[in-house]
C-alpha cells in the first residue's frame, strides 16, 4: 500500500516538469520578441529593453531556465508586470473565494449526483430512471451562466431567499460564505451532477449483474445494503475518477461562475490576466492550476485502495 | 411388463412416510421468462417433495429449467424479467410463493440458503470473507459484531479452511477456488439453514477439489441435518451423493426414483440416453473386442417458446408413438417410489439397456 502511494506519487514529478517547461516557453513561442509583444503596440524602444530586463530575457534560455524553476522550487510564481506584486500573493488574495467555490461545487454534486444515480440504477427503466436521465441530459445541455442566471432570478429575486451576487468571506462568519455561495455551486454544480450520477448509474447497473449481487439477495440482505454495502463500494472507482476529471472541467466553469455572480476569485484573476497579457500570473496560473490537477488525481489514486483491495498490493 | 398406476400429485411416495417428514413441498411449479421474442417456460409443472436430511438430485442437461427451479424455490427470479407464474412451494408449512419479498428475505439465508455455481465470482471482491460469513449471523441472529466475526471464524474452521482467523481478513481474490467454495458453503450453513439448495456447486472446480467440496458438504450435512437439494449435470456425482434423483428434460420431470434404482433400472428413454452417454471403462472380458461407439441422444433440446402439447422429448425419443405427440404422459408410479412421465415405459424397458 505504501509502496503503490509512493509509486504514485513519483510519477508526478516529471508530468510537472513537463508543464513547467511548457509554461515557461510559453513565453518564448509566442512569436516576435515577448518583451514586445507585453509592452504593446506603442512602447518606445527603451520600454521594450526595460521589459526584457525585468523579465531576464536577455539572458541565455537555459539560464533563465534554471532560475525559473529555482524560483518555482521556493513558492516563486513571479512578479505580476502591471501591478508590481508577487504573483503569489495576488493568488493568496484570490484563493479563498474559489477553493470555497469549488468544494462547495464538488459537495453539492456529489451528495446529489450519488444517491440520484444508485436509484436510477435500482429502478433502471422505469419512470424514476428517465426523470433522473432526463434531468441528466438536461444538466449537460444548459450552460452555466443559463442555469446561473434562472437560479438568481428564482431564488434571489423573486423568493428572495439568498444574495443575487457577490461573495462574503469565512471571516465574517461561515453562515454568510455559504449563502453567497450556494447559487454559484448549484449552477456550477449542475453539469458536474449529471456526470456524476449518469456514470453512478452506469456503474452501479453493471455491479448489480453480478454473481455476488445475487449472493447477497441469496443471503437475506435487505435491498438498501445490498446497494450501499455490496454494489456501491464495487462501482466507486469509475465514479471517483469521473469525479476527479469533473474537478478538472470545473476550473473553466469557475471562471464563468465568478463572472456571473460577480465573485472576486482565481477565475476573475486569470481573465483579467489573459485581458491585459500579465504574463507572469498566466504562468503562475497554470502551474497552480496544473498542480492541483496532479493532486486530485494523485487523491483519486490513492482513494482506488480504500475501495478496491485488489489494487493495494 | 410394469402397471402403470396414475396417482395424484399429492399422494407421492415421498409422504406416506408421514407429513412431518417432508420439509419442503414443490407442486405443479410453472416459472416463465418474459422475452422480446416470446415467454419461455422455463419450469414446466414440477412437482417434488424433499425430506428432512435428505439428499436430492436433480439432473438434467443446461437448460432444462434445473437453476430455474431452485431460483424459484428462493424467491430470486429476476423480477422484471421473470415470474412463478403458477404451483405452490410449500416449506414446514408456509407457502413461499405468496410471501411478500420482506417475508423471504427472513427465509433466505437463514432457513434456506443456496451456493451457486461459480465460487470465482458469487463473493464481494471487496468485502472480507469474514465480513461476508458475519454479515448473514447479524442480519438473521442479530449477532453483535464481535460475536457474528468470532462465528465466522468458526465456519470458517468448520468447512476445514486452515488458519481461519487469519483467512476471515481476506478477501476473496487472495483465496483458490476450492476455498471460495467453501467459504460460500460457510455462508449458506452460518445460519444452521434445514434447506441447502446447491447449484452446480462443483462444476467450476478442478476434479481433485469437486470430490474434496462434495465431502464436505456431505459431512456437514449429516452434521447438521441439513437437507440437500444438489442440481447437477453430472451423473457421477448423482451416483455419490443422491439418496432420490429427480431427471429433468425442458421444464419438467421426466423421472424420479432412488438413486440406485435409476441408475440400474431407468423407466424413461431420455434418463436410458443420459446414462448410456457415460463413457466406460472396458471390462477384461470386452478388451480385444472392436469398441461399442458411446450412445448420443439425437437431436436437439426444444425451444421453451412454444407450447409443448405432448412429450417434450418425443422429437428426439426412437420409441414415440402418435400419443407422445399429443399427450402429455402424466408422471405414473412403475415400481417401488419409481415414478417416470412416459406413455411407452413397458415397451422401452423391454430393450435392456
Amino acid at each position: 500500500m505504501t509502496a503503490y502511494i509512493l509509486r504514485r506519487l513519483i510519477a508526478t514529478i516529471p508530468v510537472m516538469i513537463v508543464v513547467a517547461l511548457f509554461v515557461f516557453f510559453l513565453l518564448h513561442l509566442t512569436p516576435g520578441d515577448p518583451a514586445a509583444v507585453i509592452a504593446g503596440d506603442d512602447a518606445s524602444p527603451a520600454e521594450i529593453e526595460g521589459i526584457r530586463r525585468k523579465l531576464g530575457l536577455d539572458r541565455p534560455v537555459w539560464e533563465q531556465f534554471g532560475v525559473y524553476i529555482w524560483n518555482l522550487l521556493h513558492g516563486d510564481l513571479g512578479t505580476s508586470i502591471f501591478s508590481n506584486l508577487p504573483v503569489m500573493t495576488l493568488v493568496k488574495q484570490r484563493l479563498e473565494p474559489s477553493l470555497v467555490l469549488a468544494v462547495a461545487t464538488l459537495v453539492v454534486a456529489v451528495a446529489f449526483a450519488i444517491p440520484m444515480g444508485v436509484v436510477a440504477a435500482w429502478k433502471a427503466d422505469t419512470t424514476i430512471d428517465r426523470v433522473v436521465m432526463g434531468f441528466s441530459v438536461l444538466g449537460f445541455a444548459v450552460p452555466v451562466f443559463l442555469v446561473g442566471y434562472l437560479l438568481i432570478y428564482v431564488f434571489a429575486i423573486q423568493l428572495r431567499w439568498l444574495p443575487v451576487q457577490g461573495y462574503r468571506p469565512l471571516s465574517e462568519g461561515i453562515v454568510g460564505t455559504l449563502r453567497s455561495i450556494a447559487l454559484p455551486a448549484f449552477a456550477l454544480g449542475m453539469a458536474y451532477m449529471a456526470l456524476i450520477a449518469r456514470i453512478t448509474r452506469a456503474s452501479m447497473l453493471e455491479v448489480l449483474s453480478e454473481d455476488y449481487i445475487r449472493t447477497a439477495h441469496a443471503k437475506g440482505v435487505a435491498t438498501r445494503s445490498v446497494l450501499l454495502r455490496h454494489a456501491l463500494k464495487n462501482a466507486a472507482v469509475p465514479i471517483v475518477t469521473v469525479i476527479g476529471i469533473g474537478l478538472a472541467l470545473l476550473i473553466s466553469g469557475v471562471v464563468i461562475t465568478e463572472t456571473v455572480f460577480n465573485i472576486p476569485g482565481l477565475g476573475r484573476l486569470t481573465v483579467d490576466a489573459i485581458l491585459k497579457r500579465d504574463y507572469p500570473i498566466i504562468q503562475g496560473l497554470i502551474i497552480l492550476f496544473a498542480g492541483a490537477k496532479v493532486l486530485v488525481n494523485l487523491l483519486i489514486d490513492i482513494s482506488y485502495t480504500f475501495f478496491d483491495p485488489r489494487i493495494r498490493q | 411388463m410394469t402397471m402403470a398406476t396414475t396417482v395424484p400429485a399429492e399422494s407421492t411416495a415421498t409422504s406416506k412416510a408421514g407429513q412431518s417428514d417432508t420439509i419442503l413441498s414443490v407442486r405443479d411449479l410453472r416459472t416463465q421468462f418474459f422475452t422480446r421474442d416470446g415467454v419461455v417456460r422455463a419450469v414446466d409443472g414440477i412437482s417434488f417433495d424433499l425430506n428432512r436430511g435428505e439428499t436430492l438430485c436433480i439432473v438434467g442437461e443446461s437448460g432444462c429449467g434445473k437453476s430455474v427451479t431452485a431460483l424459484s424455490i428462493m424467491g430470486l427470479i429476476p423480477q422484471r424479467a421473470g415470474r412463478i407464474v403458477g404451483g405452490t412451494i410449500n416449506f414446514e408449512g408456509t407457502e413461499l410463493t405468496t410471501q411478500t419479498e420482506a417475508e423471504m428475505r427472513k427465509i433466505r439465508g437463514n432457513r434456506i440458503s443456496m451456493i451457486f455455481q461459480e465460487p470465482m465470482t458469487s463473493l464481494n471482491p471487496v468485502l472480507t470473507v469474514g465480513a461476508q460469513i458475519a454479515e448473514s449471523l447479524s442480519i438473521h441472529q442479530g449477532l453483535d459484531r464481535r460475536a457474528a466475526r468470532d462465528r465466522a471464524i468458526d465456519m470458517l474452521a468448520l468447512v476445514r479452511i486452515a488458519d481461519p482467523k487469519r483467512r476471515a481478513g481476506e478477501y476473496p481474490h487472495q483465496l483458490s477456488g476450492g476455498m471460495r467454495q467453501r467459504v460460500m458453503i460457510a455462508i449458506a450453513l452460518a445460519c444452521n439453514p434445514q434447506v441447502l439448495v446447491a447449484d452446480e456447486p462443483t462444476t467450476a472446480l478442478d476434479v481433485t477439489i469437486q470430490a474434496q467440496i462434495l465431502n464436505l458438504m456431505l459431512e456437514l450435512k449429516d452434521r447438521l441435518g441439513t437437507a440437500i437439494i444438489l442440481i447437477t449435470h453430472d451423473l457421477g456425482v448423482v451416483a455419490e451423493t443422491a439418496q432420490r434423483v429427480i431427471v429433468m428434460y425442458a421444464g419438467r420431470t421426466v423421472e424420479e426414483a432412488p438413486v440406485e434404482e435409476l441408475l440400474r433400472n431407468p423407466k424413461h428413454p431420455y434418463t436410458r440416453g443420459l446414462i448410456g452417454s457415460i463413457p466406460r471403462r472396458r471390462t477384461a472380458a470386452q478388451r480385444g473386442r472392436p469398441r461399442t461407439r458411446l450412445q448420443e441422444i439425437t437431436g436437439l433440446v426444444p425451444s421453451l417458446r412454444e407450447e409443448i402439447p405432448g412429450c417434450a422429448f418425443a422429437p428426439r425419443c426412437g420409441f414415440a408413438v402418435e400419443r407422445c405427440q399429443l399427450e402429455r404422459p402424466t408422471l405414473d408410479i412403475h415400481g417401488a417410489s419409481h415414478r417416470a412421465a412416459c406413455w411407452e415405459v413397458a415397451r422401452v424397458t423391454a430393450v435392456p439397456q
